[in-house]
């Protein structure tokens, strides 16, 4: 078994994302306790409040089930333990992969490549891929507060203009240019000067069908619950076809 | 009145609770690699972390803060400490929050949305917690398997496969912001081929290049 595997599975890794997730799991008990006996005690129905989690764990399920097969995608290269942490705080499968190839790469590697990676790599990547998400809670931690009152005291349908913000369009265009930079690196390299190697674009190309089917189904044919698979599938299958394109070349 | 000094206490053992637990968490996930370093006798690279984090930041910084501003009032003060820490905001935390609020019937900007969107929340978090558990379980013993030679060429490629569905999934949504960058980028790295190993370098003007057209047709009213 690769050493690098063997350590970032090792079982005491385990131990310590499963201590970060038992306090993450604890503080959303507390929220959820203190939030249900406030509801009561402000007349709330409680038939509304019990049914109300019982519907958002219902409609959970089946996206949590997506978000551990991102897990199964990710463990490959970075670990279960890392990737069950990750998947299971602030991100997404989407930024954890895209940051760890950035990260990797930072680190002088070509890339998330097994053969490449080490133990100190792998701090570096993890490190990258820490610091980068904490936008989101540093908003909370400082801005919520004062951001929050100020929403309250807002008066509403004060915008008469009714197109929507740049904001919205924004994240779309920095998408696009995500997948463009990358899916440009894997048509260079199907070039002889670019190393003839014609695998990354294939299988960006196998996952690209797949999505495909998903959203044909899920626009045209108004399937919504499998856009929580989507991505997810899509990724696997394509992991799938490269395993079996490699066999026959 | 009661109610009143009620929904304040509410209100501000929100804030309270959420700023020291995120606090807490935040500490918890930085030292997570440390830990592992500190275990395996290895440091984290700081020039390659800066080089790293810059990258990094520059898309994923605003983009945050842009999250914050949207969905912050769509999940209230309980929902979003505990979705901003949770992760998965737009593909689950909201619609959750949107499938509560249509079932208790309730308006946003309201205590009983309030409380309502923090249970949501916190339940689905749990839940989440709960199946990558019971997953990760039954992945241990699947350990043999999946660190299989024959696999290796899936992993190595499991970036392919996210930005072949990605790509997919936004150039058909703005082929108009799409056709340059994607152009211009394929061109680079069939001409220089050096770039191909410095995507993390060229998606700062792809994504620049893509921020100022989807700007122009914004402007212009063709998106």
């Amino acid at each position: 078994m690769n050493t690098y595997l063997s350590s970032v599975n090792a079982p005491v890794f385990y131990l310590i994302v499963a201590g970060v997730m038992t306090f993450i799991t604890m503080m959303c008990l507390l929220f959820l306790v203190k939030s249900y006996r406030t509801g009561i005690q402000i007349g709330m129905d409680e038939a509304i409040l019990k049914k109300t989690i019982v519907s958002s764990a219902m409609f959970t399920l089946l996206p949590s089930i997506s978000i551990l097969l991102g897990v199964i995608a990710l463990s490959g290269t970075l670990g279960v333990p890392f990737a069950w942490l990750r998947l299971s705080v602030i991100g997404s499968l989407q930024y954890e992969l895209n940051v760890a190839e950035i990260a990797a790469q930072s680190a002088g590697l070509s890339g998330l490549n097994l053969a490449e990676l080490n133990m100190s790599s792998f701090v570096t990547i993890a490190l990258v891929m820490t610091f980068g998400i904490l936008g989101g809670i540093i908003c909370c931690i400082f801005f919520l507060k004062g951001y929050s009152k100020k929403l309250q005291s807002k008066p509403k349908n004060e915008n008469t203009d009714n197109k929507p913000g740049f904001g919205a369009h924004a994240t779309t265009a920095m998408f696009v240019g995500l997948c463009a930079a990358f899916i440009g690196s894997y048509i260079g390299k199907c070039f002889p000067q670019g190393g003839s190697d014609v695998m990354p674009l294939l299988v960006a190309l196998a996952s690209a069908l797949v999505m495909g089917i998903f959203e044909f189904l899920i626009q045209k044919k108004k399937v919504a619950s499998l856009e929580n698979f989507s991505l997810a599938a899509s990724m696997l299958a394509a992991m799938a076809f490269a395993v079996i394109a490699n066999s026959l070349m | 009145m009661n109610k009143e000094k009620t929904i304040q206490q509410y209100n501000a053992s929100l804030h309270f609770l959420g700023r020291i637990t995120l606090i807490m968490a935040s500490g918890l996930l930085i030292a997570v690699p440390f830990i592992i370093g500190a275990f395996y006798g290895v440091e984290p690279s700081i020039s390659s972390f800066i080089n790293g984090f810059m990258k990094v930041g520059m898309i994923y910084i605003p983009m945050s803060i842009v999250e914050f501003l949207i969905y912050t009032p769509m999940l209230g003060v309980g929902g979003s400490y505990l979705s901003f820490l949770t992760g998965n905001v737009t593909n689950m935390k909201i619609p959750v929050v949107m499938n509560s609020k249509e079932i208790a019937q309730t308006e946003s900007g309201t205590i009983e949305h309030e409380i309502i969107s923090t249970i949501s929340v916190a339940v689905s978090a749990i839940v989440t917690t709960l199946v990558i558990v019971a997953g990760v379980i039954l992945l241990v013993p699947l350990q043999p398997v999946l660190q299989n030679e024959a696999l290796l060429p899936a992993f190595n490629n499991v970036v392919p496969a996210l930005f072949g569905a990605l790509g997919l999934k936004y150039f058909v949504k703005s082929p108009k912001i799409a056709a340059v960058p994607l152009l211009l980028m394929s061109l680079l790295c069939v001409f220089v081929p050096s770039m191909i190993s410095q995507t993390s370098v060229l998606l700062i003007p792809s994504g620049a290049l893509a921020l100022v057209i989807g700007f122009v047709l914004y402007k212009k009213n063709l998106l």
